[in-house]
């Protein structure tokens, strides 16, 4: 495997080098997409200079407004588009090759199926594509098909289907093969609350084999319940990419701390200001800098105040996102509003 | 990845199937050719041929019965330079101008060249006075086609029916429209087959409506002829000796 | 292989079309019409319900074709089912071969069930037909469709699936002139005549596939006209996919 020559300069991606392709699920390097618009021959950018790495075994997930080319990036590696510039790799082996895609787990956003084939038959199908041969891919077909809650009715056309449920098909097909990278392009998009746990459950289980996963969303919960790292795409390029943790440690926090109200205590000084509200039967305090924390807490207990909660409050990856996108907004040439897509 | 790799890929893959399709494409043109040098040449009408009447086939053209004649008459008239280059041998032709005008009976032109193509080449008068019959009753007031009838027997082969061209000549010349030779060569007709008074009548007609004065003076001059045949009642002297009419195939 | 796993599935596809039952009943009425024209046939009855039932598989089979084939890809893109197939290692010309495959497998299905209705329907009228000129007549026809539906593959790989259906109609009409245009460029100047000519190479030649002439008259064809037309009919299918493989490589999937 050669090691990439790109000519653009290389950004490495946070914390780490410019690395053998190989040891990475996956690498891209200076990808770039073109629109050329077929009659008025305008080209629109749709990314634009993208670097990611992504680690064998982590979880990524890739936040970004709608057309800020996240579904781009994942299309280009899945092998569905070509990049206009820049070059990516799955596993060590360039997307341009179809054994790319071997080790390969693609839900596609809104998946489409055949709909006179039943979901044994199309998950079938999808194993034997993937490379399963006759003898496992039935008995495969027939477990994923059983693990993702379809498995009572075997035999039903996908043209009967729910969303909910051809979303769950589409996790099958790309599990059936028991791939080492999973891709997913909004897997949580048409489900209920029980759809999205147990999409959760599965990418948490998949994880816990070593499975790598990559997936969009436009729900930050689920970002924030699942995910190791974090890549925010804004206007086709990366904005940012770092573990959860740091990034929302990053926005810094407010510590709060519920006690019982109707008890007198006198607060230290050189804590920082300390915001003080009275709610519902409790007294909360709210520390703007998180280290004044044990001294206040040691003051209420010599009070003896019975502290109900102490919680960090996180800005959350919500704000974070606003913020950044602002940040682009700010950078921007045109200075134009951002609207929702 | 170098950029070698990369066209071993994605562009490499495009190169390698337009020389596929290249290769493969050229070596079909090649078995076409062979095919058609080595092959008995596909009879284009044989397709026509045996289905059993025209009037089968008209409501299987789903009312484009015209479109389907016109292109059964570039079949026929393919058929004919086919024949007539190669063997000579017209064995379906009658069949094939019969459901051409079927199809479309007021082609009169498709009666015209099947009457003489069957009569000429074909060695087939019978045949010949059949399609043009059906011309002629399909189109009765159609006076070059009269005219051609007459024609048709003018010039039969092995000899020259005199009596029934010179009747489709006056036919001819009756009918409105009619081509401007078709009353003296009626009279010519008439003379010929020694029907002089009839033919004088015709030959005076000539002279008294033609606009054309060779023609009124060579009216005259057989009238004149006729006239000395009757004083010297020597019918003969007005008569012409007509070559019998034979069909030769130059290739 | 991938390409023979795609073939099965959309033979699967193609068979489980409603258009498909469709065809075969029609087919089958197609052949009880015949025999209720036959007594106007003037003794030619014989002949009628051969060169109608060779005519008729042809016909359907193009009717299958154009309704059919000029969807298979055109579909898939449309509806997007075609992200599940290409993001799985499959190259993009063993997906075009595997489309073609099938519904080649499910054309020749029909033509040999259209034939075999011929076939019991002569048989029970008590006309004697060559079997081997019958079955020669229903091969050419079955390799006459394979030409057709890999035009119609490439075009459905392309375009819509109506302006595909056009193009391939329209290829379908050019193609059985091709003796003709080839006849024709032999009599016009040569500039004209070489266009013409390599025209005539281009489109399809589809009189090779037609010997309903000779199963009428009960006369079977030669093996090097087998041989010519199977070799002619894989060389321009491997053409026409080539081409819509090169096509394909640069598509874009948005």
């Amino acid at each position: 495997m050669q090691i990439p020559t790109s000519l653009e300069p290389q950004r490495p991606a946070a914390g780490r080098s410019p690395a053998d392709p190989a040891g990475l699920a996956v690498c891209a390097r200076g990808l770039g997409k073109d629109y050329v618009h077929d009659w008025t021959r305008k080209v629109t950018r749709g990314l634009d200079g993208l670097d990611l790495d992504v680690c064998r075994g982590e979880v990524l997930g890739i936040l970004g407004p709608n057309g800020a080319g996240k579904t781009t990036t994942l299309k280009i590696l899945t092998g569905l588009l070509k990049p206009t510039r820049g070059q990516a790799w799955l596993m060590g082996e360039p997307v341009e090759r179809t054994a790319s895609r071997r080790n390969l787990g693609f839900l596609p956003e809104q998946p489409y199926f055949y709909d006179y084939l039943s979901g044994l038959e199309y998950l079938e199908l999808a194993g034997r594509l993937s490379g399963l041969d006759h003898s496992t891919a039935r008995p495969r077909a027939a477990h994923w098909l059983e693990r993702v809650g379809l498995g009572d009715r075997p035999r039903l056309r996908l043209r009967k289907y729910s969303k909910g449920m051809l979303q769950r098909l589409g996790l099958a097909a790309a599990l059936v093969h028991e791939p080492q990278l999973l891709i997913l392009d909004e897997p949580m998009s048409g489900l209920d609350p029980f759809g999205r746990r147990d999409v959760r459950e599965l990418i948490l289980e998949q994880r816990a084999r070593g499975v790598t996963v990559l997936f969009s969303s436009h729900i930050l919960p689920d970002v924030e319940m699942l995910c190791d790292r974090v890549a925010i795409i804004l206007g086709g390029r990366l904005a940012r990419v770092a573990p959860l943790d740091a990034l929302v440690a990053d926005a810094g926090g407010v510590v709060e701390i519920r006690c019982a109200s109707g008890h007198g205590f006198e607060l230290p000084g050189e804590c920082g200001p300390i915001e003080r509200m009275e709610r519902a039967g409790e007294t909360v305090l709210r520390l703007a800098d998180g280290a004044g924390v044990q001294r206040v807490l040691a003051a209420l207990l010599r009070a003896g105040v019975p502290v109900r909660a102490v919680t960090p409050q996180r800005h959350g990856l919500e704000a974070l996102f606003l913020r950044e996108a602002d940040a682009v907004d700010a950078h921007s040439t045109d200075g134009a509003a951002r609207r929702s897509a | 990845m170098s950029a070698r790799s990369r066209a071993l890929t994605r562009d490499g893959r495009f190169a390698a199937a337009w020389a596929t399709a290249l290769a493969t494409g050229a070596l079909a043109v090649a078995l076409a050719h062979t095919a058609a040098r080595t092959l008995p040449a596909p009879r284009p009408l044989e397709e026509l041929a045996y289905y059993p009447s025209g009037r089968f086939i008209e409501p299987a053209t789903l009312g484009h019965a015209q479109s389907a004649a016109d292109l059964a008459w570039l079949r026929a008239v393919q058929y004919y330079g086919e024949h007539r280059d190669t063997d000579n041998h017209f064995a379906r032709m009658a069949h094939v101008f019969d459901i051409l005008t079927t199809l479309a009976p007021h082609f009169t032109a498709a009666y015209a060249f099947g009457g003489f193509a069957l009569a000429q080449e074909g060695r087939d008068f019978a045949a010949a006075e059949r399609l043009m019959q059906k011309g002629v009753d399909a189109n009765p007031t159609d006076a070059d086609l009269a005219f051609e009838f007459g024609f048709l027997y003018y010039v039969k082969p092995g000899g020259r029916d005199l009596e029934r061209a010179a009747e489709y000549f006056e036919r001819a010349a009756r009918l409105p429209n009619p081509p401007p030779m078709a009353a003296r060569f009626a009279a010519f007709a008439r003379q010929n087959a020694g029907e002089l008074a009839v033919a004088y009548a015709l030959w005076a007609d000539v002279r008294a409506h033609s606009p054309n004065r060779y023609l009124r003076d060579m009216a005259e001059r057989e009238m004149d002829a006729i006239r000395r045949a009757w004083a010297a009642r020597r019918l003969e002297l007005a008569r012409r000796h007509l070559a019998t009419p034979g069909v030769q195939l130059v290739r | 292989m991938s390409a023979f796993v795609i073939a099965h599935n959309t033979f699967r596809e193609t068979v489980r079309d409603r258009l498909m039952a469709g065809v075969l009943v029609a087919g089958a009425a197609l052949l009880a019409v015949t025999q209720i024209a036959t007594p106007l046939a003037l003794g030619e009855g014989r002949r009628l319900t051969v060169d109608l039932g060779l005519s008729s598989i042809s016909l359907l089979g193009l009717f299958v074709v154009v309704l059919v084939g000029t969807s298979l890809v055109a579909k898939e893109l449309d509806r997007r089912t075609i992200y599940n197939l290409l993001s799985r290692p499959i190259a993009r010309p063993a997906y075009l071969l595997g489309k073609w495959l099938g519904i080649t497998a499910a054309l020749l299905a029909l033509a040999l069930a259209l034939g075999g209705a011929l076939a019991l329907l002569l048989a029970w009228r008590g006309w004697m037909v060559s079997a081997a000129s019958l079955a020669q007549g229903v091969y050419l026809a079955g390799l006459e469709l394979a030409v057709v539906a890999a035009v119609a593959v490439m075009f459905s790989a392309l375009s819509t699936p109506v302006l595909s259906a056009l193009y391939t109609l329209g290829l379908y009409a050019v193609g059985q002139w091709s003796d003709d245009l080839r006849a024709f460029a032999a009599h016009f100047p040569p500039a004209l005549g070489r266009i013409v000519g390599a025209l005539a190479d281009v489109v399809p030649n589809l009189p090779l596939f037609n010997m309903r002439t000779l199963v009428a008259d009960g006369r079977p064809t030669t093996a090097l006209h087998l041989a010519l037309a199977t070799g002619y009919a894989l060389t321009y299918v491997a053409c026409v996919l080539a081409l819509g493989a090169a096509a394909f490589e640069r598509k874009d999937f948005k």
